[in-house]
């Protein structure tokens, strides 16, 4: 075993770099999957049909297919001419994030409706029975108590999506995963590469897991006082 | 419709989507600034009736006038009459996320449009009535069973509605503490508020109910002022029920 490549400045800063492309594409794709995600829970959860079967067809369609699978056939869909900014060339960067929000949300979209749900029925009651409207209770009873459910669920969903992005090496986005390629390629040290990035996305998740988990404590403990 | 009448069921029906029937054909009516009490034993349909009048159950079939009103029909305004009908909860509904004074605050604000004092000031009285105003800023979960029933009263009461409708008040409580709720209800009944109660405690119905509705299977099996069917039932069923919770 041969680590001796991390001690060159120039491989390092293209391991950071996939890190932070890695820490943005997660953070990106939970932040708008989540407002995303907003739309097929409320079709879910609505008492027209229509809407409940699209929102059902959606998710379920979504969750029962392989991410890479959505990535390539929007990758192959979504056609942009190369364009670079930042560094990133969007023509590739767009695609790819648009089937990562399309995969979160349908995830997200499942964490909310939970969250929704396990509202108690009396509280909507009680809302609907002192004259306020199905909105102003949604707003100010159901919404702010399924918080609590729903921000911890969040950040597992923050988790895997740290991991699901080393997706976007497949469209050459310089994620973690991509800069790993790179210095296999050029430092022939297979071995040692795949197990520096392992041990980077676990220095991801693993806070985040632990900081969500503190996060939950938290709150159920605000719950019960 | 007869002045002294606030609410009127006709034929009332109502079947649930796994095909229950909790209401057959059910046909009574409640009288303004009286104190009815619905008995009966459990799955009789009592809850379903209440919970009707102010509609959080469709019912299936039949008709409910309130203040000779239609309420069952197509367009009318439910959220006007639900904020006329105030409701109390056997498993008292507050909002665990709102401190006392906001959740009686928020209806006065969001429905009746009051301002923040406004709202705050007829707060503040009805604590005041149920006797918990030191528990303004507390959250629902920092206060017993008991007091939380009094808050749901008074949040109820906050938007001064017609009508009080009391599914089972006090079967979620421990015996002492059903005392103290009670005590609320009375003050209320003796102001002369037109209240619906459905209850096991045949205390209060003795005491303080101007009209007994008793039901069974979905329908009013018998009615009647409380001497009467407490003394002299005339329903078979009556009898037994009462005979069943007077002699446990």
């Amino acid at each position: 075993m041969d680590f001796s490549f991390l001690l060159e400045g120039y491989y390092l800063i293209i391991l950071l770099k996939g890190l932070m492309m890695t820490l943005l594409l997660a953070v990106i794709s939970v932040i708008l999957g989540t407002l995303l995600g907003l739309i097929p829970a409320f079709f879910r959860l609505s008492s027209h049909k229509v809407l409940r079967f699209l929102g059902t067809l959606y998710v379920e369609v979504i969750r029962g297919t392989p991410l890479l699978v959505q990535v390539l056939l929007i990758y192959s869909f979504v056609k942009i001419k190369v364009v670079v900014f930042m560094g990133v060339d969007l023509s590739s960067f767009i695609p790819g994030m648009l089937a990562l929000l399309i995969n979160s949300s349908a995830y997200v979209s499942e964490v909310i409706r939970g969250g929704i749900l396990s509202v108690d029925k009396g509280q909507k009651e009680a809302g609907l029975s002192l004259g306020l409207s199905e909105k102003t209770v949604m707003g100010k009873i159901i919404l702010p108590q399924a918080v609590k459910t729903i921000i911890p669920a969040l950040g597992n969903e923050f988790v895997t999506m740290i991991k699901e992005t080393s997706i976007f090496m497949y469209l050459g986005i310089a994620e973690l995963m991509y800069s790993a390629l790179m210095i296999r390629s050029e430092t022939y040290a297979v071995k040692e590469t795949y197990i520096v990035v392992a041990v980077l996305y676990f220095a991801l998740t693993f806070p985040t897991s632990k900081l969500m988990g503190y996060f939950e404590r938290r709150l159920k403990v605000s719950e019960s006082k | 419709m007869k002045a002294n009448k606030l609410i009127e069921v006709n034929h009332l029906t109502k079947q649930f989507k796994d095909g229950m029937k909790a209401l057959d054909d059910c046909t009574v009516s409640f009288e303004f600034e009286k104190v009815t009490v619905i008995i009966g034993p459990s799955g009789s349909g009592k809850s379903t009736l209440l919970r009707s009048l102010n509609l959080l159950e469709i019912p299936s079939g039949g008709e409910i006038l309130f203040a000779g009103q239609s309420i069952t029909n197509d367009n009318f305004d439910i959220r006007t009459h639900r904020e006329a009908t105030g409701m109390v909860f056997q498993n008292f509904n507050l909002f665990p996320h709102l401190k006392v004074i906001d959740n009686l605050n928020l209806a006065q604000k969001s429905v009746k449009k009051k301002s923040i004092l406004e709202a705050t000031k007829t707060s503040q009285d009805l604590l005041e009535k149920v006797g918990l105003s030191h528990k303004i800023n507390n959250y629902p979960n920092q206060l017993s069973g008991g007091e939380k029933q009094r808050i749901a009263i008074a949040r109820a009461l906050a938007l001064s509605p017609k009508v009080m409708l009391f599914d089972e008040p006090t079967s979620a409580l421990d015996p002492e503490m059903i005392k103290e709720v009670l005590t609320v209800m009375k003050t209320l009944a003796q102001s002369g508020m037109t209240m619906i109660v459905v209850t096991h405690e045949m205390g209060f119905a003795k005491e303080f109910a101007d009209h007994i509705v008793v039901m069974d299977k979905g329908k009013v099996i018998e009615e009647g002022k409380p001497s009467t069917i407490f003394n002299q039932p005339k329903h078979p069923r009556t009898i037994q029920f009462l005979d069943s919770v007077l002699n446990k």
